[in-house]
């Protein structure tokens, strides 16, 4: 019944205020849906900026939805619906959040992808790359280009021109922002290794594809673990070989940077040697890596349980396997029950194998993160979904995440600078050498870099000397669990990617030409289904070449020249 | 009887046992190695060290359930849909299956009737009109959303339908020279004799809304409104950890508890393994009759 | 007077159908108008009927995907297997536990038996993942046998096997619920009469038991039929993986993929249309098969 009213309420103040304004639906119309006449006044198309922080007159109602954690214990008389942030909101900006819909991580995609297809959506949500571009072809997303310019606070400002411009050409069709998105810090995989066996069995840490391929032998053969060592870990069922260019989040236990050593990107559109974009599934690198890993497979090397377990970490947590590839962040994923299992498990990170000939860690990169803020074109006050990531940026650090989970805070993105970690830890590293201390940094650097002060002040409680050193035994982790999660991937994960001499590959693109919506996904399929063939010794490497062909003929060499054009655009 | 003495048939006998044996024990074994999983300790859980016997037994996940307000109130939710949505499915299943009951003779137009929902058994729009519908209608979050949503399984219909037709006929006729009419006749003959038939089709109607799951996770839009399979389904789903941001798997990390899964499956099996041998008296009569017409 | 009472009769017939299909007007017909999508190039911010109508094309591009076919022969195999299946291991199955005397053994094998029934496939899946697994139980019998760690889950080859075999099992105490109930249906005075003939246990099951329940035989396999294209979606669903999806990929889980996943609604519902239309056919097939043949009416 409430709800019934609140549409109703919607649906009225969407004809007081967007009449006449709306003329068609179109969201090429370069103007934008303009709900707001009082720009045009000003003669000076240019938006004046508003004040983003500027509080509503009268409740105005904003609906959303949230992905959340159904085991989430909240304080007396809270719920997702009236928390602290909510409250925060409402005191603030004045405005009342309702939620459309709510839906745990697992059933997000179902309920979201429900939603686009259904065109039963929110004010405003947070959604991936794909359902971002399924939203825009369907004409439902508001044109944002000109709330961003009047309402984005400078931190926001400051934090998506970090990225050298690529957060706003990732969310832009035509020049206009149809979505609001961060910069990331890259989603990076590294090399994982036992430290413990390395140094257990005299070894040096690999550099090349080779000596890694000799550590994962010497572990198999010498049995290292005791309880049948597993050399390299592989992807779970379902599971990624490796990132692309759509699902490009941190790709944990697929075999990215096994690849990039190769000079391989699989899933990446890179640039050929000619200086056109290709993709990189179908290159010579990629037939040798995959030749390579196959290779390996037969050797007993690799997971013979890859691509069917259903939980990839599973032989890492139970202290068999010794080499995997994942991102930084390890320390929050499988570390933490790995090390409850066996407290001298030593996992370090290296930004290795490296390339021959160039002697660099190579690995595929993103400049944006994953998740799109996106708003309904038939949304009243698009300024709110802004609105709120100002109020978010500005306050985060004043909320105690312990009443409240800050990812329930609505349509938020993880907003960061794009050099956040590699700034952080070089702050730790100083502040652990002594040469600086929480003291010497500003303010401002506390506003931008958000958990810097927390990490700057927590750092010791964890880290045991010698300081220099990160083995496991280095550290206190039972002293505080949490900023262990933290303070150990950033300085371990991180440490690596920092120290290394490293050079990123980005994708040429990042969306969907109009050929990939038709047949992208059966591509997928099929490549995803051959390279696990090959690797698990169902396919001679030649199936390959076949593939190739079968590719190219199925759509590849379109969508191919779509990307050419789309590079040639954007030149 | 002679036979049975005989070599060859103790032979037999034994040969039986133990195939008979092996099955009971192939069916057993996946619900032990449940009990086994959810009396065990987290981590050796997740390092897969559990079999046959739990390891680092503790009662931790039971308790937790016993805290768990989702839990509970999904259970409440799920009672509630299945006490109300067979009180509907029964009435629906029972009124459709007599007139079809009837031969073309009795009654012309039973042909057209049974094509119809033979018809509307196999199509369907798809689920993104029918969710539009739904939506249309007021379903979303509601209780009558989950029950009227479950609909009326046309198996059971035929299997009422045939219980009525193997009704000696003449019965019903001296009810008809007596003046009773159909509502007479349903109600207070054919009904009161029926008891095997209403019984079966109860007891897969409760079976049906209790492990109903999917409808529950399209038509809630909050899992304040899950039905229990459902509120177990979505954290018992293996998800795809493998390629996400930081900030996304921060989310889900609390979900992988797998002791504490395994102890709310075994919770949420109790009550179909528990309502069976009541039913069970009416059951054999029930599903022979009805899907077995002479 | 006579017609009098019959329009009476009729007109309370119609009252009693009035709820049911009701019901099936709002809840089933009513959504049915999305089977327009099929023949339209579906966008969502249009809605159904404002989205460009394209004839056949969804189904040209079926035809033309190797995909589909694959997986309509994935899911006619998966299919056939475990109607077959079904059909001849309960009767198995209920065979020898009708030869059982011993009344408490019997009632407890088939109390226990058909407890998997009531397992969903979700839960299963977990189970049958690490039993199945290569460090799993079934892996350390056969290597008691010497024989190398199989990848069950992994293989194109085991895994439809996989999933027809664990259907039957999780099925098979259930369905033998209609068999024995046959069985115990049988006049006993056939089987006394047989022994002072002198037949055997073998002999009176080949000639009184089975010929006794070749009315459920006949009926379940005829309404099996309208199964063929049903090769079970909880189950597949819950236990594939991109690796096996070359044999292992179904119809319902094709089409759950591409609408919900892909967005490719437009496509999907195409393929979901055309399993109703044999389905339908297959059963109507069946109706006149079993009313030609055995005289017999199945609804």
């Amino acid at each position: 019944m409430k709800r019934k009213v609140i549409s109703l309420a919607l649906a009225l103040s969407i004809v007081l205020t967007g009449c006449g304004a709306q003329k068609a639906p179109d969201n090429q119309d370069s103007s934008g849906p303009q709900a707001d006449a009082a720009v045009q006044e000003g003669g000076a198309a240019e938006a004046q900026r508003e004040d983003p922080f500027g509080r509503y007159e009268e409740p105005v109602t904003f609906t959303v939805a949230l992905s959340v954690d159904p085991n989430e214990v909240f304080p007396e008389g809270d719920s997702y619906t009236d928390n602290q942030y909510t409250r925060h909101i409402k005191e603030e900006l004045n405005v009342d959040i309702e939620y459309l819909f709510t839906a745990s991580s697992s059933d997000w995609d179902t309920k979201v992808n429900l939603a686009i297809t259904s065109n039963q959506i929110p004010d405003a949500m947070v959604v991936s790359s794909t359902q971002f571009n399924q939203m825009y072809k369907a004409g439902q997303l508001a044109d944002l280009t000109d709330f961003y310019e009047k309402y984005a606070s400078d931190a926001m400002r400051a934090m998506i021109d970090s990225s050298d411009g690529l957060a706003i050409e990732n969310v832009s069709y035509g020049g206009r922002m149809y979505a609001i998105t961060s910069p990331s810090d890259g989603d990076y995989e590294l090399t994982w290794i036992r430290k413990d066996w390395l140094d257990k069995l005299g070894l040096d840490v690999p550099q090349t594809v080779d000596e890694l391929e000799d550590v994962a032998k010497a572990f198999v053969e010498n049995d290292v673990s005791g309880k049948g060592t597993i050399g390299i870990v592989g992807p779970q069922s379902g599971g990624l070989l490796n990132a692309t260019f759509l699902s490009n989040g941190t790709n944990n236990y697929g075999f990215d940077s096994f690849f990039s050593g190769f000079g391989a990107y699989p899933g990446w559109w890179i640039l050929g040697d000619d200086g056109v974009p290709v993709y990189g599934s179908i290159t010579q690198q990629t037939r040798n890596a995959l030749e390579k890993l196959a290779e390996w497979y037969a050797q007993g090397l690799i997971d013979p349980e890859m691509g069917i377990r259903q939980d990839a970490s599973e032989p890492i947590i139970s202290g068999r396997a010794g080499i995997f590839s994942g991102g930084w962040w390890m320390g929050y994923a499988c570390l933490p029950d790995v090390i409850a299992n066996d407290p001298q498990a030593n996992f370090q990170a290296y930004a290795i194998p490296i390339v021959d000939g160039t002697g660099e860690y190579e690995p595929h990169a993103t400049g944006a993160s994953t998740s799109y803020l996106v708003v309904s074109k038939d949304c009243a006050h698009p300024e709110i979904a802004i609105k709120l990531n100002n109020l978010l940026i500005r306050d985060e650090s004043s909320f105690d995440t312990s009443k409240g989970n800050i990812g329930n805070f609505p349509c938020r993105i993880p907003f960061g600078m794009h050099d956040e970690s590699i700034f952080t830890v070089n702050a730790l590293r100083e502040v652990l050498a002594g040469t600086k201390t929480s003291d010497d940094f500003t303010e401002e650097q506390f506003s931008l870099y958000k958990l810097l002060k927390n990490d700057l002040a927590t750092i010791k409680t964890v880290k045991l000397e010698p300081y220099d050193s990160t083995d496991i035994d280095t550290w206190d982790v039972q002293a505080d669990p949490s900023s262990w999660a933290r303070n150990y991937s950033l300085m371990v994960g991180w440490g690596a990617l920092i120290d290394g001499a490293r050079s990123d590959v980005y994708s040429v693109i990042y969306s969907q030409t109009p050929t990939m919506e038709q047949r992208w996904a059966n591509l997928e399929k099929m490549e995803n289904e051959t390279f696990m063939k090959i690797i698990m010794n169902q396919e001679p490497i030649e199936a390959f070449d076949t593939f190739v062909e079968d590719w190219k003929a199925q759509g590849g060499d379109t969508i191919t020249q779509e990307v050419i054009e789309y590079y040639e655009s954007k030149k | 009887m002679i036979q049975g003495k005989s070599f060859s048939r103790r032979v037999f006998r034994a040969v039986n046992g133990v195939i008979l044996t092996a099955l009971v024990l192939s069916c057993l074994l996946p619900l032990w190695y449940t009990l086994c999983i959810s009396l065990s300790g987290k981590s050796a859980v997740a390092g897969g060290m559990v079999s046959l016997w739990p390891v680092d037994v503790t009662l931790s996940s039971y308790e937790a359930i016993i805290k768990d307000a989702g839990f509970i109130r999904s259970a409440g939710i799920s009672f509630c849909r299945v006490v109300l949505g067979t009180a509907f499915s029964l009435t629906v299943i029972v009124l459709m299956a007599y007139p079809l009951s009837k031969s073309k003779r009795e009654f012309p137009w039973r042909d057209a009737f049974m094509w119809i929902l033979i018809f509307c058994f196999l199509f369907n729009g798809g689920l993104v009109p029918w969710y539009i519908t739904m939506k249309n209608y007021g379903m979303i979050n509601t209780m009558q959303g989950l029950v009227l949503a479950g609909g009326v399984p046309v198996f059971n219909v035929i299997l009422v339908m045939n219980f009525f037709r193997n009704i000696p006929k003449s019965l019903e006729e001296a009810a008809i020279m007596d003046g009773a009419g159909p509502w007479m006749i349903l109600l207070r003959l054919i009904l009161p004799i029926s008891k095997p038939v209403v019984a079966t089709v109860s007891l897969f109607t409760i079976v049906n809304y209790w492990n109903e799951f999917f409808q529950g996770l399209v038509l809630a839009t909050t899992e304040r409104m899950y039905p229990l399979q459902t509120y177990i389904q979505q954290m018992v789903v293996t998800l795809n950890m493998t390629n996400m941001t930081l900030e996304q798997y921060q989310k889900v990390s609390k979900l992988s508890n797998q002791g504490l899964n395994a102890a709310k499956i075994f919770v949420a099996l109790l009550p179909v393994l528990a309502i069976y041998p009541f039913l069970q008296k009416y059951f054999i009569t029930g599903i022979t009759l009805g899907a077995v017409k002479e | 007077m006579r017609s009098m009472h019959k329009r009476k009769r009729y007109s309370a017939y119609f009252c009693m159908l009035l709820s049911g299909f009701l019901w099936l007007v709002f809840f089933n017909i009513v959504p049915m108008f999305g089977i327009y999508m099929a023949f339209t190039n579906f966008n969502p911010g249009l809605g159904i009927f404002r989205s460009p109508f394209v004839g056949l094309e969804n189904f040209e591009y079926m035809f033309v995907l190797g995909d589909v076919k694959q997986v309509f022969f994935n899911t006619l195999y998966i299919a056939v297997s475990k109607v077959l299946w079904n059909l001849i291991i309960p009767l198995l199955f209920a065979l020898l536990l009708n030869e059982v005397s011993h009344g408490f053994f019997k009632r407890l094998v088939q109390t226990i038996c058909y407890m998997p029934h009531f397992l969903s496939w979700v839960i299963l899946a977990g189970i049958l993942a690490s039993i199945f697994s290569y460090d799993g139980p079934i892996n350390a019998i056969r290597g008691l046998f010497g024989l190398e760690p199989f990848l069950f889950f992994g293989s194109t080859k085991a895994f439809p096997q996989l999933i027809i075999w664990s259907d039957v099992w999780k099925e098979f105490g259930y369905n033998a619920v209609i068999y024995l109930a046959a069985v115990t249906g049988i006049d006993q005075g056939l089987y006394e009469a047989a022994a002072i003939d002198g037949a055997g246990r073998w002999k009176q099951t080949w000639h009184i038991t089975l010929p006794g329940i070749r009315t459920t035989i006949v009926l379940l396999s005829v309404l099996a039929l309208g199964n063929v294209l049903n090769a079970g979606f909880d189950q597949v669903f819950n236990l594939y993986n991109p690796s096996v999806y070359s044999t292992g990929d179904i119809l319902d889980t094709w089409v759950y993929r591409a609408g919900l996943r892909n967005f490719q609604y437009s496509l999907a519902t195409a393929v979901g249309l055309l399993k109703s239309v044999v389905s339908f056919a297959l059963i109507t097939v069946s109706y006149w098969l079993a009313k030609k043949f055995a005289n017999y009416t199945i609804f």
